[in-house]
């Protein structure tokens, strides 16, 4: 006969389960949120849903089973392919399936990435030979200032770095895309530096950019003219393959480390730190990588 | 008492054939349950090996392996329902566990715990089978030539643990004959005396086994008489089994994805090669009742495998 102890274990262990939010089912539902599928840097569209069906036990990948046809590798934790994009790696290249959450990689299987609504999800299929990982893309404005990163809201702060003008209007589009912005900076705030080059590249997350695309995953270089900086686009190769104007901008993300993610709004010169801030809205930024302005002419990166 | 996988010598074909032929038949069907994931072709491996354990009389073995590997099924499916939270169907949310983290049940991770619990099974049967059929002073003799001093160690291994089996039966005895008054001995008091006594008991057995003369050849005459008529039988349905399962993977049978969702092919191919598989549990069938002078040539050959193993 079993004793008081064991009744007493069971009413416990009960009792845990109750609190800790168990229950049968997926669990209830949560904010609607997006899936893009694209391929070869965001340029070629694949899949594009706006999720309604989302509940609190969904992952990326269940979101991402439920909307696209796909395969799995090692034990369902990976991605193997999206509606016949398979991954490969042969001589021609390795191509493979990465994913953004609110415009960040996440560090963590799609299988484990909890969805709480609200996000942005984005799957691409690209050739990672030049760029193996690629921490941070500017597809997805206004996230991930409006919802922040790995299921956590950040506050979001404004670097101005000698950027004038342009500052005033990179603050005015986040407010207008509904982000509240830090009153003074912290360590896990999200960054946008907006400043010319020669003053942007002081903090070490943006100058990552100078170092090659294997390293920021930016796919844009600045070199040195005279006393200017003038901003290079590369191809998926990492070669260079333009040399934009001495008034052309940039806006691209980037991350050093674990470190919070970092917007680099700059340019050659003041007039293209304008024309960088001149970029943030969804129309320009949608399924980027990266985009570069030289005068009136947008070039998403990397350059085809 | 003696274990249900013990072999036991019997007059019936599995029990006949040569090491050799047995353990191709027996283990074909073993490696077809590692080559295929697909519940249909597990289930015919499972089918196969319990016609063949019962066939060859192996009724005792292939309950307590199927009471074994069942037990061991459950366990693994509640394991990989609690660790493994992938699978598109949740079934039920448990919340927050220390170490496990979100603790999500799908139906799909329960199914994957099921077929790997099902081929857990299934590799139990095979060698409870293949245990209580396959002679193993024969399969011992068979590899003498090949690697003497590992057969003279796999003979000692083999003798010990009947051996330890019978001391812990006596000393089991002996604790109760103190009487009803007398305080229960433990497992853990067993398993010490066992241990302490095990260095004792192995010398015995080495010793008996020198003197039966286990450190000498094999004589030739006794080696060319460990072939039977069922070795073909049984050479060619398990080679046949290894083809046809090779076969079929090569045309896609045994389709089986687990994650985000459960798919189970159940094409032709698969069908066939299932089919192929438990028909082939019919091997050690004995076809017609055999003439008086079949039976005592088999009885003679049955007789001259017995084990020469100690009686310690």
């Amino acid at each position: 006969m079993r004793g008081p102890g064991t009744a007493v274990a069971i009413a416990l262990l009960l009792m845990a389960l109750a609190t800790a939010g168990c229950g049968l089912g997926p669990g209830s539902g949560v904010k609607d949120a997006e899936l893009t599928v694209t391929r070869d840097y965001g340029t070629v569209p694949v899949v594009h849903r706006q999720l309604g069906d989302l509940t609190e036990s969904d992952t990326v990948m269940r979101a991402l089973e439920r909307n696209a046809e796909i395969t799995t590798r090692y034990g369902g934790g990976f991605v193997q392919s999206i509606e016949g994009l398979e991954a490969e790696e042969s001589g021609g290249g390795s191509l493979d399936w990465f994913f953004y959450v609110n415009g960040v990689e996440s560090t963590i299987g799609a299988a484990d990435y909890a969805l709480h609504g609200g996000e942005s999800i984005w799957w691409d299929y690209r050739d990672w030979d030049a760029a193996m990982r690629v921490p941070a893309v500017v597809g997805s404005w206004p996230q991930p200032f409006l919802g922040g990163y790995d299921g956590k809201q950040r506050p979001v702060a404004v670097e101005c770095l000698g950027g004038g003008s342009a500052c005033n209007e990179v603050e005015e589009r986040l407010g207008a895309a509904g982000v509240d912005l830090s009153s003074r900076p912290s360590s896990g705030a999200i960054r946008i530096l907006v400043g010319p080059w020669l003053q942007v590249r002081d903090d070490p997350a943006a100058a990552q950019i100078e170092r090659g695309p294997q390293t920021s995953g930016v796919f844009a270089d600045f070199h040195r003219e005279g006393r200017d900086y003038r901003l290079s686009g590369l191809d998926e190769a990492g070669d260079t393959t333009v040399d934009f104007g001495s008034e052309s901008g940039l806006v691209a993300a980037t991350r050093r480390y674990e470190e919070p993610p970092v917007w680099v709004v700059t340019g050659a010169s003041g007039a293209g730190v304008r024309a960088a801030a001149g970029l943030l809205d969804a129309g320009d930024l949608r399924d980027h990588y990266a985009v570069a302005v030289d005068g009136a002419k947008e070039t998403p990166l990397p350059l085809r | 008492m003696r274990s249900p996988f013990a072999y036991i010598s019997r007059p019936r074909p599995l029990q006949l054939a040569s090491p050799g032929a047995a353990v191709t038949y027996l283990g074909s069907l073993i490696v077809v349950a590692f080559l295929f994931s697909n519940p249909i072709v597990l289930l015919a491996v499972g089918l196969a090996l319990v016609i063949a354990g019962r066939l060859a009389a192996a009724h005792a073995a292939v309950r307590a392996a199927l009471w074994m590997g069942f037990t061991l099924a459950l366990l693994i499916v509640v394991v990989n329902a609690l660790v493994v939270g992938r699978g598109e169907t949740v079934l039920a949310r448990l919340g927050e566990w220390p170490l496990f983290g979100q603790v999500d049940v799908t139906l799909e991770a329960i199914v994957a715990g099921l077929v790997l619990g099902l081929r857990a099974a299934v590799v139990m049967v095979g060698f409870a089978v293949y245990s209580a059929c396959v002679d193993p002073d024969r399969v011992l003799r068979a590899l003498r030539p090949i690697a003497g001093r590992s057969a003279l160690t796999a003979s000692l291994v083999s003798r010990l643990v009947p051996v330890a089996a019978a001391d812990a039966a006596r000393l089991r005895d002996a604790s109760r004959l103190r009487g009803p008054g007398a305080a229960p001995v433990g497992r853990a008091a067993l398993a010490r005396r066992l241990l302490a006594g095990s260095l004792d008991r192995a010398v015995d057995v080495a010793a008996t086994l020198e003197l039966r003369g286990y450190s000498l050849d094999a004589p030739r005459a006794e080696n060319r008489r460990s072939r039977s008529r069922y070795d073909r039988r049984f050479y060619v349905i398990g080679l046949a089994v290894l083809a046809i399962a090779i076969a079929g993977k090569a045309f896609g049978a045994g389709a089986f994805g687990e994650y985000p969702a459960t798919e189970i092919g159940a094409g032709v191919a698969t069908l066939v090669v299932a089919a192929a598989v438990a028909l082939s549990g019919l091997a050690p069938w004995r076809r017609r009742p055999r003439s008086a002078r079949s039976a005592l040539s088999d009885r003679r050959t049955a007789s001259q495998s017995l084990p020469a193993g100690p009686r310690i």
